[in-house]
Formats: C-alpha cells, sequence, structure tokens
C-alpha cells in the first residue's frame, strides 16, 4: 500500500513538473489570448479591440465618438509634424534617421539583433536626436508626445504586426519576460495586468469599464481626460502599476520593453488607429 | 541664609542636570533604535527591489519615518519604519512567488 501511495506521489510530482514545464509557443499565445476575448465579448468585431473599452461600452462609446468629432490629441499632431519637419542644428532631421516616415509606428516595437534588445519607436527617435547632437525628450510627458502623435496619425491604417524573430533565442526570451511580467501578480493589492485587462475585463471598478487587454497598445500615444495631455504607452504602464500600489518601473527600461513586446504581438492583425483619446 | 539659599539652588540645579542628561541619553537611546528599524526597512525595500517587487509607498514610509525620527517623535517613526519593513517583506516573498510563470486557468490552450 506504501508502495502504491509513493508511486502516486511520483506521478503527481511528475505531472506537475510537466505542466510547470510545459512551453507556449508565442503562436500559441496568441491564439489562446485572442480566443479569450472572441469568447467573452462575442458580438465584438475583432477590429473594434482597437477601440479599448468602447467596443464593449456603448453609453461610453457615445460620448468617445462626440469627443472624437473634435479631437483633443490634435494639436499634438500639429505641434509633432513641425518637429518632424525642423531641421536639428546640424542640418538633419528626423527623415534622415527614418527615410521611411513618418508613417513608421507599425514597423515598432521589433527584436533589434545588433543591440540584442527590444526597440520600441520612442528609443529609437531617441536614439536619432542623440546621433544628431540633440538632447533625448523624456519618455512619459512632454515633447514626445508631439512627434509620437504626428507619427501615429501618419500610421493610421496599419496593422500590428509584430515579429518574434526565430533565429534569436534572445528575442524569445525578451518576449517571455515580457509575458511573465504581465501575468505575475505584482503591488499592495496583489494583482497582474491580467487580472484586471483579461480575468475582468468589461467588469466595473468604481465607475469604470475595465478595457480588454486585446488592442491595449493599438492607439498611443493617448490623450487622457485625466491628464489633460497625451502620453507615452509606458506612461500608462508606470500608472497601472502604481495603481495596484507596486513601485513603477522605469519607462523605456528593459521591464516596460519586454512587457510592450509581448503586449503588442498579443494584439497582432488589430489595425493602429493611434492617438486615441480615452478618460 | 545666604548659605542655605546657595545650597538650594545647587541642588536644584544638580537634579535638572541629571534630569537632563538622562533625558538626554534616552534620547539618543530611542534614536538609535529607531534608526536600525529605519535601516532594516531600507534593507528589505532594497532586497524587494532586487527582485522587482517594491511596492509603490514603501520608499515614502521610509522617508516619513526619518522625518519623523528628526522631529523626536520616536513611536510614531519605529511604527512607520517597522509597517515599511513589513511591506518589503512582503513584496520579496510576493516576486519570488512570481518568478515563474504561471498562465492563469482561464486562458485554454487548444
Amino acid at each position: 500500500m506504501k508502495k502504491v501511495f509513493q508511486t502516486l506521489a511520483l506521478i503527481a510530482l511528475a505531472c506537475g513538473i510537466g505542466v510547470t514545464a510545459q512551453a507556449s509557443t508565442p503562436e500559441q499565445d496568441l491564439q489562446a489570448f485572442q480566443n479569450f476575448f472572441k469568447k467573452r465579448f462575442p458580438s465584438v468585431e475583432m477590429d473594434d479591440y482597437a477601440n479599448g473599452a468602447y467596443a464593449i461600452d456603448p453609453a461610453g462609446r457615445e460620448n468617445w465618438e462626440a469627443i472624437e468629432e473634435f479631437p483633443p490629441y490634435e494639436p499634438f499632431i500639429d505641434d509633432g509634424k513641425t518637429m518632424w519637419d525642423k531641421p536639428f542644428t546640424n542640418g538633419k532631421t528626423y527623415s534622415d534617421c527614418f527615410p521611411d516616415g513618418p508613417a513608421i509606428a507599425g514597423k515598432y516595437p521589433y527584436w533589434d539583433k545588433e543591440k540584442g534588445m527590444v526597440m520600441t519607436l520612442p528609443l529609437a527617435l531617441n536614439q536619432c536626436l542623440e546621433a544628431n547632437g540633440e538632447k533625448p525628450l523624456k519618455y512619459k510627458k512632454g515633447p514626445i508626445n508631439n512627434i509620437l502623435s504626428y507619427i501615429a496619425f501618419e500610421s493610421r491604417g496599419q496593422t500590428t504586426n509584430v515579429v518574434i524573430p526565430k533565429d534569436d533565442p534572445r528575442a524569445l526570451q525578451a518576449y517571455e519576460d515580457g509575458k511573465k511580467f504581465y501575468y505575475a501578480r505584482r503591488g499592495q493589492l496583489n494583482f497582474s495586468c491580467a487580472s484586471c485587462h483579461i480575468q475582468n475585463a468589461g467588469m466595473i471598478l468604481r465607475t469604470e469599464i475595465l478595457s480588454p487587454a486585446l488592442g491595449h497598445t493599438t492607439h498611443f500615444p493617448v490623450y487622457r481626460s485625466k491628464w489633460g495631455t497625451v502620453g507615452t504607452l509606458h506612461r500608462r504602464f508606470s500608472g497601472c502599476n502604481q495603481q495596484v500600489r507596486a513601485k513603477a518601473f522605469k519607462a523605456q527600461g528593459e521591464e516596460y520593453r519586454n512587457l510592450e513586446y509581448f503586449l503588442t504581438y498579443m494584439s497582432n492583425g488589430l489595425p493602429l488607429n493611434g492617438p486615441g483619446a480615452r478618460k | 541664609m545666604h548659605k542655605k539659599l546657595f545650597f538650594l539652588i545647587t541642588l536644584l540645579a544638580g537634579i535638572l542636570c541629571t534630569g537632563m542628561t538622562t533625558t538626554l541619553l534616552a534620547d539618543d537611546a530611542s534614536a538609535a533604535k529607531v534608526q536600525k528599524l529605519i535601516d532594516a526597512a531600507d534593507a528589505a525595500r532594497k532586497e524587494a527591489a532586487s527582485v522587482g517587487g517594491e511596492w509603490r509607498d514603501t520608499g515614502k514610509m521610509i522617508d516619513s519615518a526619518k522625518e519623523l525620527l528628526g522631529k523626536g517623535d520616536y513611536v510614531a517613526a519605529a511604527k512607520l519604519a517597522n509597517e515599511a519593513a513589513k511591506q518589503g517583506h512582503l513584496g520579496y516573498a510576493q516576486a519570488m512567488s512570481q518568478k515563474d510563470l504561471k498562465m492563469p486557468s482561464y486562458l485554454h490552450y487548444e
């Protein structure tokens, strides 16, 4: 009898290890992630997830559509165009760094094999500035949002298409790190990103409807009425972390870049529609 | 008469000085104890931060404890430092418990 128990315990242990060690591919993750929302909100068209909570909140959508008639982010787009066209001190412009620009948002984030890191658009913009002897921009607030708004506006209609290259295991590791960040509980409230935006998407938290994670990256930078200005995706990450009472990580640090890599990949196939307007 | 007065004043001054010295010594001892609590809280915060598990308010609580210590409010400072240390330990334990990826059961893989 003892031997039977020992054998059963061993089998249970082996199964447990099997589950923990079982890895899913990014493609499998994407399928499970998007299928969850298809089942959770069967009447929502896939492309509509690019509109965040307004895809599932009819009353909120009415207000949002009224706001979009006179978009609060428009002045930021105009200022961004001025920035794009204005020569640096050395006479060069952003176009010299981004010859395909300004409609380049769909290319980011991507795995930079040479640098061995996830490259995001704000980081690339600052690298361009520094390479041309200019001062880099702050990553959460301020003028970076102008240039990002302009690029996002010019990139509207492009499709989210993040690639995890198979020829560099570091890229998959960065994706996995971002995934782990997304599902890890943190902060005094012990919430993960997924707790709110997958498990409880569509539920009401105080007066707000929790937006679905699918489509979270399509519309940045975003004008938030709460901020009274346009802010970056990493500013939003930071705010979310603080809301669960975790200490936020550095904008454009490795944690948030990998998180962006994972989260944007999860929205593959959705149209880019930034800059957005949100409450 | 003068002698008596002088004696009394000296006696009073002596008592007062001894009392003050005792109070000062007690204050020094309390301050050192609270400082130790603050140091321990900061060490716990750093340990949590080293694994990405620092909580939002821990650092602020430590700063407030330092301020209270400076003002001589040892009880409040000690209380806050202890609370911050607890947060540091919990933040570390939380991060360690999340070290390995745990996919939620509501996501279904085919």
